[in-house]
């Protein structure tokens, strides 16, 4: 029950830290909007289905939704200069009063409405016990091939390259902005879809949901990235989703057993963060425990 | 005419006070030129390139390329125009993605489409490509390129900025970064496939010899102005003795360009040589 569920978690969240691969590792961009644009996603399906629209198109307009406030982060951040970190943030506290105001209260409740995930379970005529583990699989499964594909696309390895050196793709003939914003869209499209799937799975869209959420996929990249040490894309797209399974996985087992230790729920955050500095200041401290000075 | 630059005044503001970078600055290439750029440091040499490329706009006079005013386009519409090589081989290729994928990015300017950046008859044009350069580069096309040397990096550079045949090239130092043995072999291609392609080409360089071996024209600048423009027949003449001399003349009292005339070694001589020079002005 707790490896279903941490699986079925894994995967719905692994579409957010696909996104999350997709501003943070290959374009290079910090991109704090990921933690207004969940729960936006939640928000537009969560009201959609509330007003009878199937739950496939809440889904489709949850990703879309993300990915108009991807394109405010990325105009924020090109056109209007605004540095990187300071345009997500940006975003992401405008979608805090957007997302009130499109629910029109601080929650959602989606108990005993139609979800996508149980639609397309039954459509395939999976076990009831699978149902949301089979959905949020074809999900992330086809999301992460589209992403695949995509990034060996003219458009997409264009993307990739501005990632690494924009100036290049300046002399290519191409202005890095555009495809900087449209990375971002597609980043957030991504984080949208995730929030829009999540309130469907859990049967609510919360205010609060998004708190945390740039930590928890940022873990999920790191986590996916040291056990799998990607060479290739397919192999790094992978490591998104495989990150996002070990680290819901990780919770899981926190929550169940931290108590032992002393932990509660409330430690989650305390202990991801930690996760994450840690390996992100892993390099660090090789480099001063060999006694090489930055 | 390919390249008009036209009374172009370039200023920088340095603290409290306004740097002079270009000034009045009239320069013309015409098709096939291959004009070599030298100058000591702060003659504004690179500031021309980035004033021409569209990185700096000038505060007055213009910018013309191949018959077009772009003194007000950005770079990247520029970019359809002009292909640049940069001192520092990373700038030029995006590190982790591999040669092909660099090569077949370069293959056009402008617009990008949804349709895979490698097929068949893609990779047949960039292993093509990427043969001429006689480097083995066309086996290692699945490489990616932060695992090749300086110097074919800096080779892979020269050909993605040519791929596209631009009207014209500029080389920015572009082997100064180099080991002597390297910057002599991009030297050797980036002059093969200029030849080839009759590139119209800018190249600034600090070495006087290569300036005098390389191209049909030699431009050096001094203090944001071109204080010498040899043509094809007096260039064959002048020797890097002359250029020290003309150095000397118009006031460098820069060393370090100095010793940098004889290029690798020599650099004892070479300050002699100069001194020498000064001693006969």
């Amino acid at each position: 029950m707790l490896v279903l569920h941490a699986a079925e978690q894994g995967l719905i969240y692994g579409l957010m830290a696909l996104g999350v691969y997709l501003s943070f590792r290959v374009l290079a961009f910090p991109d704090l909007s990921v933690d207004g644009t969940l729960p936006l996603g939640a928000a537009v399906a969560g009201i959609l289905i509330l007003r009878g629209v199937h739950p496939l198109w809440a889904g489709l307009a949850g990703a879309g939704a993300g990915a108009l406030a991807g394109t405010l982060t990325g105009v924020l951040a090109t056109r209007l200069r605004i540095p990187g970190l300071l345009a997500g943030v940006l975003t992401m506290i405008m979608l805090y009063s957007l997302n009130l105001r499109i629910m029109g209260r601080p929650n959602l409740s989606l108990l005993g409405k139609p979800s996508a995930l149980v639609y397309l379970a039954q459509g395939l005529g999976t076990p009831r016990a699978y149902e949301n583990l089979v959905a949020v699989g074809i999900f992330a499964l086809v999301a992460a091939g589209l992403l695949l594909l995509f990034l060996h696309t003219e458009v997409g390895a264009t993307l990739r390259a501005v990632g690494q050196n924009p100036e290049l793709v300046r002399t290519l003939g191409t202005n890095p902005h555009n495809f900087l914003i449209l990375g971002l869209a597609l980043s957030n499209g991504l984080v949208g879809l995730a929030g829009a799937l999540v309130a469907q799975y859990s049967g609510f869209a919360d205010v609060g949901m998004g708190v945390g959420t740039i930590i928890a996929g940022l873990a999920s990249v790191i986590v996916g990235e040291i056990l799998l040490r990607p060479q290739s894309l397919l192999a790094a797209v992978a490591a998104a989703l495989v990150g996002s399974v070990v680290y819901r996985l990780a919770i899981s087992v926190a929550l169940r057993y931290g108590a032992v230790l002393g932990f509660t729920a409330s430690d989650l955050r305390l202990l991801t963060a930690l996760v994450v500095l840690g390996a992100l200041a892993a390099p660090a401290l090789r480099a001063a425990w060999k006694g090489e000075t930055p | 005419m390919i390249l008009e630059v036209l009374k172009v005044t370039k200023t920088f503001a340095l603290g409290a006070e306004r740097v002079v970078a270009l000034e009045d600055l009239d320069l013309f290439l015409d098709e096939g030129d291959f004009a070599t750029v030298i100058g000591s440091n702060g003659a504004g040499k690179t500031t021309l390139l980035n004033v021409i490329a569209g990185h700096y706009r000038p505060d007055r006079g213009r910018v013309r390329l191949a018959g077009q005013d772009v003194t007000r386009w950005p770079v990247h519409r520029r970019a359809y125009f002009i292909g640049r090589v940069f001192q520092d081989p990373l700038q030029g290729t995006a590190a982790h993605m591999t040669v092909a994928e660099n090569l077949a990015l370069a293959r056009k300017k402008g617009a990008r489409a949804l349709v895979p950046l490698l097929t068949a008859r893609r990779r047949r044009f960039i292993m093509e490509a990427v043969a001429s350069l006689e480097m083995g580069l066309e086996r290692r096309l699945s490489e990616k390129v932060a695992h090749l040397s300086g110097g074919e990096r800096q080779a892979l550079t020269v050909l993605m900025a040519i791929l596209t045949r631009p009207k014209l090239l500029l080389l920015d130092e572009h082997t100064a970064a180099l080991d002597p043995a390297n910057a002599e072999k991009v030297l050797v291609i980036t002059e093969r496939l200029v030849a080839e392609q009759q590139l119209t080409t800018l190249m600034v360089t600090h070495r006087m010899d290569q300036a005098l071996a390389v191209g049909n024209r030699l431009i050096m600048m001094h203090k944001g102005r071109i204080v010498l423009d040899l043509g094809e027949q007096e260039k064959r003449r002048f020797r890097v003795e002359d250029l020290v001399g003309l150095f000397r003349k118009v006031g460098v009292s820069d060393d370090a360009l100095l010793l940098t005339a004889n290029g690798e070694g020599g650099i004892g001589t070479m300050a002699e040589e100069a001194k020498k020079q000064a001693h006969l002005l």
